[in-house]
């Protein structure tokens, strides 16, 4: 920790309160027009709204289908978490646990994807959905997103297998448990710290992705938030006004989330590359 | 007690293999929706087609097209852009991000409320951002240009996202809005890991904060600045969500923020105002980020490999 004398301290505050206000300003100004009409809007830009009015909300939510963009949203982003939780910790289990031949070649295939963005391969997983029939559904999305989860929770979950006591395992192993039952009523209660930043990192991840039901999604009542919000955009795009109130039903949900639990949100996001 | 434990041994080992399968569901979705395409694009860049009907070998023509044929120009003008965007995003988050974890590394007052402030853009997806920007930015009533109009700066007031000069730096600053939080904190949090001994000593021979700073703080985080550098370098090459919020596939004006994330999505799935031109060609503009991203993905995995001191 660095100390500062009086004058450092002032200089400080101002740097910092200056990056906030600029944090902040589009923020605010995303709230502040979502309550205005479009002449208002058009005419007074930095202005309070004349009448606080939650007008433009309610034909949003209207004209959208936002109901259903939340309920894919979740619906997409509970089950590939819940996908990668279950195949990840079960496979770090293992590449922490047992000594086999070619172990560490697995670990590092399985870890390599953390540097290669999958969007990459887009065009030749656009074509398999297509040849398995599963273009166009929940289930394409659950499992891209499982698979690009998989490296970097691996890594995660393989680091933490490592700071787990063993006691607890072995004496389960004398009492004649199986690999399966060790896993799940041993190690897996004492991964959960683990698994909280698994899971915020790929929730950020899978809720915000826009990429991936850009390509594999057509279908309307399908639609994520993201996708949903650029249909939007484009249908609506000189009714600021609908579109200041849309954005801000995007946000919102979120942003509660987070600043409810900023600081899990923070140690999750942030813990994959300080390690 | 021996004997007990060797039957326990024995039988262990029939499970021996049982234990292999906990693996096969993470192989598996792995391989399949995330390795195998990667090999399966770069084989697809061999090939015309336009994503039904038979496949046509056609050996290097794709590369031939997209590095010296008609596409050449586009293309490198997107490598070029990609650089752009990987230098002034790195300016614009490395070098603010470790001034601004120093001083809140300081201990002053209120440290938890701008963490929150500073980190908050981070979990809005980039989408909304880039939507919401480029309504901020609005040439005609953007509040942006009526806030520089308002404290004087009135020369600074232009049409950002229109004007071919200033639309792609626009980008890089808002994208570099978005991140900034992130390498704060993670600077932060590497910033704390620093031995308070190792600073304490140093301030009892004497040594001013700033020499502090700069020669025990610094260089007991610059790991994580290299590691920063990296994933940023394959972030750059991969942008696509951001350009394509404020500027559509066209990458305008004029192309002048395309980079090779437009430039593919356009080739392999058409946009507004262009076909499709194949999924080959798309393929092989991916197969060509690959080649730039590749080296340092390796050296990436090879970094945390070491850092976590291998798996045993």
């Amino acid at each position: 920790m660095i100390k500062f004398g009086p004058v450092g301290k002032t200089i400080a505050y101002i740097c910092l309160i200056a990056l906030a206000f600029i944090n902040l300003f589009p923020i605010l100004m995303l709230f502040i027009s979502s309550l205005k009409t479009t002449k208002e809007i058009f005419l007074t830009p930095l202005a309070l709204p004349q009448v606080w009015s939650l007008k433009n909300y309610t034909q949003a939510w209207v004209k959208s289908n936002f109901i259903t963009y939340f309920r894919n949203s979740a619906i997409v982003s509970v089950l590939s978490i819940g996908c990668i939780i279950m195949v990840t910790s079960m496979a770090a289990y293992v590449i922490a646990r047992f000594k086999f031949p070619g172990r560490r070649a697995l670990f590092l295939y399985l870890i390599a994807g953390i540097a290669l963005p999958v969007k990459l391969a887009i065009i030749p997983i656009f074509l398999l959905m297509r040849d398995l029939h599963i273009q166009d559904t929940y289930l394409s999305l659950i499992l891209v997103y499982t698979a690009g989860g998989v490296a970097f929770s691996m890594f995660l979950l393989v680091n933490f297998f490592k700071s787990l006591p063993r006691e607890l395992e072995e004496s389960a192993k004398i009492d004649g448990a199986g690999a399966f039952r060790i896993y799940w009523s041993i190690d897996l209660p004492l991964l959960k710290p683990a698994l909280a930043t698994v899971t915020i990192f790929n929730f950020i991840d899978v809720w915000n992705d826009f990429f991936f039901p850009l390509i594999l999604i057509n279908k309307k009542e399908l639609r994520t938030i993201p996708l949903g919000i650029q249909i939007f955009y484009g249908e609506y795009n000189i009714q600021w006004n609908l579109l200041f109130a849309a954005l801000n039903i995007a946000v919102i949900p979120i942003l509660i989330v987070f600043v409810i639990m900023s600081r899990q949100f923070i140690s999750g996001l942030t813990e994959g590359a300080v390690k | 007690m021996t004997a007990k434990v060797n039957v326990v041994h024995k039988e262990y080992a029939v499970k021996k293999h049982l234990y292999l399968l906990m693996i096969v569901p993470a192989l598996v979705v792995y391989t399949l929706f995330a390795a195998y395409p990667f090999i399966s694009s770069l084989s697809l860049s061999f090939f015309d087609w336009g994503g039904v009907g038979p496949k046509k070998f056609i050996g290097l023509q794709n590369y031939q097209m997209i590095l010296h044929g008609i596409l050449s120009q586009e293309f490198y003008r997107a490598v070029v852009h990609n650089a752009i965007y990987f230098i002034g995003t790195w300016a614009l988050t490395i070098i603010p991000g470790l001034f601004f974890a120093f001083l809140l590394n300081s201990g002053l007052k209120g440290t938890n409320i701008f963490k929150i402030i500073f980190f908050f853009p981070n979990v809005l997806p980039i989408i909304v951002i880039g939507f919401l920007f480029s309504l901020l930015l609005n040439p005609q009533w953007g509040p942006i240009n009526a806030f520089l109009r308002g404290i004087g700066l009135e020369a600074l007031v232009r049409p950002w996202l229109g004007d071919v000069k200033f639309a792609f730096p626009t980008i890089i600053v808002i994208s570099s809005w978005k991140m900034l939080g992130f390498y704060i904190l993670v600077f932060l949090a590497a910033m704390l890991s620093v031995g308070k001994d190792q600073i304490e000593a140093a301030r009892l021979d004497g040594a001013s904060e700033m020499h502090i700073g700069w020669s025990i703080v610094l260089p007991h985080i610059f790991p994580t600045v290299v590691t920063l550098t990296i994933l940023k370098f394959i972030g750059a090459f991969n942008v696509f969500d951001i350009v394509y919020a404020m500027e559509g596939t066209q990458a305008g004006p004029a192309g002048a923020t395309d980079v090779l994330g437009t430039l593919f999505y356009r080739l392999a799935f058409g946009g507004l105002g262009s076909t499709a031109m194949g999924m080959g060609l798309g393929a092989a503009v991916v197969s060509l980020i690959f080649v730039i991203v590749f080296p340092l993905s390796i050296l990436y995995v090879f970094i945390l490999d070491r850092r976590m001191g291998g798996i045993e």
